[in-house]
């Protein structure tokens, strides 16, 4: 029989313990993330991030036998499809090459100019995931890289994953939009509608629900989901996830069920964009005129005046 | 508590913190829950009962701290944990297997609880997808996982060679 220390202690800790986390929880909420809260959260990310560096290059070699392992009955089908869908893929590639020929072929003929939003992009790699229960992901880059709280971020195909929940210097944590407490501002048929949550389902399948709340038109199954202008975390226009089944508008609002482009737990590698771009450089370069720089090859560099 | 034993059950908070947060995040079907194991296999061991409490409080503060949900919500889950395996430890005994299966039961009051605090203070992240796969995968993770190591664990925090050996 083991000898051990019997303290009635254990039950006044207890309750003291519940009662300061229920304290720290509340803070939390009042505070939104913000504060000495999000001051020990980066405290926190800047001390174990080194370590789960470490950790993530130790282990990953392993995680991806494990993975290869258990993936490898399903790889030989899953082969079969990605064969398919690539022969798709360059059919429609060609099509569109062909579009864009004859798009820049218009556009001058009519003197139009693209103006397209540079936006500053940090590649970071996923490194871990706090735990099962919570969808969070941890990447490799921090504020000293560019990465700042509330950045939006995409996958390598352009597709939205979330937006940084914290940052510390050298990582930063990512909560996907199917995590997300706060709903994405979308645009699905030229109608603004809101895309919140995954919902539970019948089967397990990560879906978002979509509300239009000023809904005139229908929405189809297959139609695109993209990020709205009015959007305050998002650059307009990125693709979110594509309608699943066809809704008409009741008493001038719809709801309908999105499935997401992006699964975050099978994501590796991420895109944080610098966005919204800095509203100080925008003024300056708004007043000041800018200067281009042409390289032209192999030596010769022609500085040109802008008017 | 001596610094021996402090040593150890820091290395083991940390060491369960970057497996859980590196290895166990890339795995679809392995997926225990290896910090609130650490909890409660401490409380297997003859360290003091609110010490115990005090170390799954932090312990799960860390990992609120690493994470997107509510800073204390594991924290109190972790503590429960502790507090329910410190009143029920004479359970783990009797055998492996009733080690293993208690150490499985109170992982998934974890989860329970961590599902429904979580949906009372509106953590949408934990009503997704994978609700269903956490509440079977994580506590059948942990059984196996305890079902080797908890013995092993006990003896070397207490540095007792005879602990847990079910003659």
């Amino acid at each position: 029989m083991l000898n051990r220390n019997k303290s009635d202690r254990a039950l006044p800790t207890f309750i003291t313990l519940l009662v300061v986390g229920v304290l720290f929880m509340t803070f939390d909420v009042r505070l939104e993330g913000g504060g000495v809260v999000g001051v020990l959260r980066t405290g926190t990310q800047a001390v174990v991030a080194p370590l789960q560096r470490v950790s993530a290059f130790i282990v990953n070699p392993v995680a991806e036998l494990v993975d290869s392992l258990s993936n490898i009955a399903s790889l030989r089908e899953e082969n079969v499809m990605i064969s398919a869908e690539l022969a798709e893929a360059q059919a429609s590639l060609v099509s569109v090459q062909d579009q864009l020929a004859r798009l820049e072929l218009l556009e001058q003929l009519y003197g139009l100019e693209v103006t397209e939003e540079n936006l500053g992009r940090t590649v970071a790699n996923v490194i871990g995931q706090p735990d099962a229960a919570d969808a969070a992901l941890i990447i490799d880059r921090g504020t000293r890289d560019g990465v700042n709280k509330g950045q939006p971020v995409i996958d390598t195909n352009g597709y939205v994953v979330g937006t940084i929940g914290s940052a510390s210097l050298s990582s930063a944590t990512v909560i996907p939009i199917t995590a997300d407490r706060q709903a994405v501002t979308v645009l699905v048929r030229s109608q603004v509608g809101t895309l919140n949550s995954q919902i539970l389902t019948d089967d397990m399948r990560l879906e978002m629900q979509l509300e239009v709340f000023d809904a005139r038109d229908p929405v189809l199954a297959g139609d695109r989901v993209v990020t709205s202008a009015v959007s305050t975390s998002y650059p307009a226009g990125l693709p979110v996830g594509v309608v699943l089944e066809d809704v008409n508008p009741q008493g001038g609002s719809l709801t309908a069920t999105v499935s997401p482009f992006v699964q975050p737990d099978q994501l590796r590698l991420v895109v944080v964009l610098a966005w919204p771009p800095d509203p100080i450089s925008a003024v300056i370069g708004e007043l000041i005129p800018e200067v281009t720089t042409t390289t032209t090859q192999p030596v010769t560099t022609t500085i040109v005046e802008a008017p | 508590m001596s610094l021996r034993v402090l040593i150890l059950v820091a290395v083991a908070i940390v060491l369960a913190v970057l497996l859980q947060t590196t290895l166990f995040a890339r795995l679809q079907f392995i997926t225990p829950d290896l910090v609130m194991l650490v909890v409660i296999m401490l409380a297997m061991t003859r360290i003091r009962p609110e010490i115990i409490l005090g170390l799954a409080f932090l312990s799960g503060l860390i990992v609120d701290l690493l994470g997107s949900s509510l800073l204390g919500l594991r924290a109190i889950v972790f503590t429960s944990v502790a507090y329910v395996a410190i009143r029920t430890r004479k359970s783990a005994e009797v055998g492996r297997l009733a080690t293993a299966l208690w150490v499985g039961g109170l992982s998934l009051m974890g989860i329970v609880l961590l599902l429904l605090i979580g949906t009372i203070f509106g953590q949408t992240t934990l009503l997704g997808e994978g609700t269903l796969r956490l509440i079977l995968l994580v506590p059948l993770a942990n059984l196996v996982i305890a079902a080797v190591v908890a013995p092993l664990f006990a003896r070397l925090i207490d540095h007792d060679a005879t602990e847990y050996r079910y003659s």
